[in-house]
């Protein structure tokens, strides 16, 4: 069974107050069985441009997925019958296909998350999420997926960084980073525009798969912003209020 | 009062052998007094019935006749090398008989008694009896005894030759015994013991119909029932789990929606982020009930691996520094090298954030804050010390509790279960949360043993 969502969406098709980002023509596979999960994501995605297609249970999935072309795949990591959300990943990866696959799974537990990334999977999300925690992760795979995201200078208007060297410059002045500052600000300026949100930066800065709970994160970017922005003009760091952060020149 | 041996199968073969060694005892009493006694009664009863014999016939009748008989008896040629005859006048001279000397003449008349006799020259033992005839006269009838000595000793000598036998079989047979016993018993402990580790799984090997085999067989039917009833209550939290995530994560889409949808600020759209992040700290709480229930139940699938410990306590501080630094606290490393373990890396990572977190809550402006690992003879460990006010002794068995919080603490944000959770992370790794007074302050390390866990992959559900 599948549905081509944004033929039917039930909810108003006002635009996301979020700018759709580079969506459009980018084509996007969800398999998941939970009826309300599947339309959650396939409405956020398409208000958000994707062209989405959705699929109900692991058979269309598997299907859709390996006879198809897609930019990214969402999977359930649980579904009915007999081919389930692993058996999809294995699958595609034998094919030799390199799909960006993000793992939604109602299974929290970090071995579950070793479990889908070591079968083939680049991104894990637990259950329940924010729409916006999977759409950020959604772009950061499909930036990711992009040639050249792996050079070593990177520079925001006139905030450079340069990763073998470790500097860190504002317009001309040098900016001293501890090593975790600098990887903070290293992942904030590939993500460029991009919102990233607070446990993908616990992920990819302190490797810790675990929500502590507090606002360390948010005091951490708040002391970053000290050093980068506060003498400056414009601000690059800006809060995605209920989201996370984006670092642009723009507001 | 010496130690009872605590082992029931020692005790078993130590009072199996006690019985068995008192059973020959008695067994070769009874065939001693059977044959040797039995032989000494009859010397008894014919020595007595020749000196009564000849007392009644010629008692009365001059000594002369009572020689000439006991000459005829002396040559007869029957019993010759063992009887025993004499004739003491009433002047102490000797009359007639086989003894050289004359035995000392202050012995009961009229009973039987064991004496030392030269008889024929030759030193001996022999059975005797003496009586006085009318005349004044004395008659000693005895029974040179060498003869029967020598059989008793063959006979005891024999017994004790068997009880000895009897005895080797017996101490061996009894070792065996107990061997076989605690081997029986130490398959159901070590089945017990690996239980005990979380693996619910393993029943007895049940070898055999007998005591220990029913046994076995009825220890393995409860463990069954055990288990079916652990997957119950696992498959109960699993559905609640899944059960109420479901629901609620609907409503925080919907909610999410309509935010997303209707984003003007005002009092609705408050309330909705608030119903958000209240459905999220339900859900959280939700989830960190059913980590520590696992981690308890040893249920929880393990993926362990070798990790260093200060490397983490590192990231920890890192994580938390800017926190730190805010609140006016200290907070540095301790540790230092390299201290390997085998721990699931996450786990105990969110184990010493919340006891950072906890640390920089509670010890308040101005402390310091110190984290490291340290290796152990017993494994190692993470210490987070801090010199706040600290727990008091009272209360300090009482904060791993569940939702349990101190008095002073109610005011500040969290749920009470943070210091549960870090528990059962270190129960979960085979090790234990202690808090110590660190004067002042709070001690807090989380004691991880040697050694590479079992591994234990329960199946996801």
């Amino acid at each position: 069974m599948q549905s081509l969502v944004n033929l039917v969406l039930p909810f108003p098709r006002e635009r996301f107050t979020r700018s759709p980002g580079e969506g459009g023509d980018l084509r996007c596979l969800v398999i998941e069985d939970d009826a309300d999960t599947r339309r959650y994501i396939c409405n956020g995605l398409t208000e958000a441009g994707y062209n989405t297609l959705a699929c109900d249970n692991g058979l269309d999935g598997l299907h859709h997925a390996t006879n198809e072309s897609w930019d990214i795949v969402i999977l359930d990591r649980l579904l009915p019958g007999q081919v389930d959300g692993l058996a999809i990943l294995g699958k595609l990866r034998d094919l030799g296909k390199n799909t960006p696959v993000l793992i939604v799974s109602a299974l929290t537990s970090i071995d579950e998350r070793v479990r889908g990334l070591r079968h083939g999977g680049d991104d894990y999300i637990p259950k329940p999420f924010a729409f916006s925690e999977l759409l950020a992760r959604v772009e950061a795979l499909l930036r990711r997926a992009r040639p050249g995201h792996q050079t070593t200078q990177l520079k925001v208007a006139d905030l450079a960084l340069d990763v073998r060297t470790f500097r860190v410059v504002r317009g001309s002045t040098p900016i001293a980073l501890q090593p975790r500052e600098f990887r903070l600000l290293e992942f904030l300026m590939r993500n460029e525009g991009q919102v990233v949100t607070r446990t993908m930066l616990l992920e990819a800065v302190w490797d810790c798969r675990f929500d502590p709970q507090t606002n360390v994160i948010d005091v951490q970017i708040s002391r970053l912003r000290n050093k980068i922005d506060k003498d400056f003009s414009p601000p690059l760091i800006h809060t995605v209020r209920g989201v996370g952060y984006r670092l642009s020149a723009s507001a | 009062m010496p130690s009872f041996p605590k082992s029931i199968a020692t005790r078993l073969a130590l009072g199996f052998s006690v019985l068995v060694a008192e059973a020959i005892l008695v067994a070769s009493g009874v065939f001693y007094f059977g044959t040797i006694g039995v032989m000494d009664r009859r010397i008894d009863a014919k020595i007595t019935a020749i000196s009564n014999r000849l007392t009644e016939t010629y008692g009365n009748r001059p000594i002369e006749d009572l020689a000439a008989q006991i000459e005829r008896e002396l040559n007869d040629g029957i019993d010759s090398d063992t009887e025993i005859f004499l004739v003491v006048s009433p002047s102490g001279e000797r009359v007639v008989g086989n003894l050289t000397a004359v035995p000392a003449a202050t012995r009961p008349l009229g009973q039987v008694v064991t004496d030392d006799v030269v008889r024929e020259g030759k030193r001996t033992s022999g059975r005797l009896i003496v009586r006085q005839l009318p005349e004044g006269a004395f008659l000693y009838v005895g029974r040179d005894l060498s003869e029967q000595r020598s059989i008793s000793d063959l006979v005891v000598k024999a017994l004790v030759g068997g009880a000895c036998a009897a005895l080797v079989v017996l101490v061996i047979g009894a070792l065996m015994f107990r061997h076989q016993i605690e081997k029986r018993i130490a398959e159901i402990r070590r089945t017990a013991q690996r239980i005990e580790d979380g693996d619910l799984n393993q029943r007895i090997p049940v070898s055999g119909d007998d005591e220990f085999g029913r046994l076995s067989v009825d220890i393995n039917r409860m463990l069954d029932r055990i288990g079916h009833l652990m997957e119950g209550v696992r498959h109960v939290s699993n559905a609640i789990a899944h059960d109420l995530r479901t629901p609620l994560s609907r409503i925080r889409s919907r909610l999410d929606e309509a935010v997303r949808h209707h984003a003007k600020p005002g009092p609705m759209g408050e309330a909705a982020s608030a119903a958000i992040e209240g459905i999220d700290e339900l859900i959280l709480v939700f989830e960190k009930l059913l980590q520590i229930a696992e981690a308890e139940s040893g249920m929880r699938a393990k993926s362990f691996e070798s990790v260093d410990l200060n490397a983490i306590a590192k990231d920890m501080v890192e994580l938390y520094d800017a926190t730190a630094e805010q609140r006016q606290v200290s907070l540095r490393p301790a540790g230092s090298g390299t201290v390997l373990a085998a721990v699931d890396r996450n786990l105990v990572a969110s184990a010493v954030a919340s006891l950072i977190d906890n640390a920089i809550k509670y010890a308040g402006p101005g402390a310091t804050i110190e984290v490291g690992a340290f290796a152990q003879p017993q494994g190692a460990e993470i210490v987070v010390r801090d010199n706040g006010p600290g727990i008091p002794a009272a209360e300090r068995p009482r904060v791993t509790e569940r939702f349990y919080r101190l008095d002073h603490s109610r005011n500040l944000p969290g749920n009470g279960l943070g210091l549960s959770i870090v528990s059962a992370i270190a129960t979960l790794h085979g090790g234990a949360l202690k808090l110590e007074d660190a004067s002042p302050g709070l001690l807090a390390r989380i004691v991880l043993p040697a050694g590479q866990p079992q591994e234990v992959m329960a199946d996801p559900v």
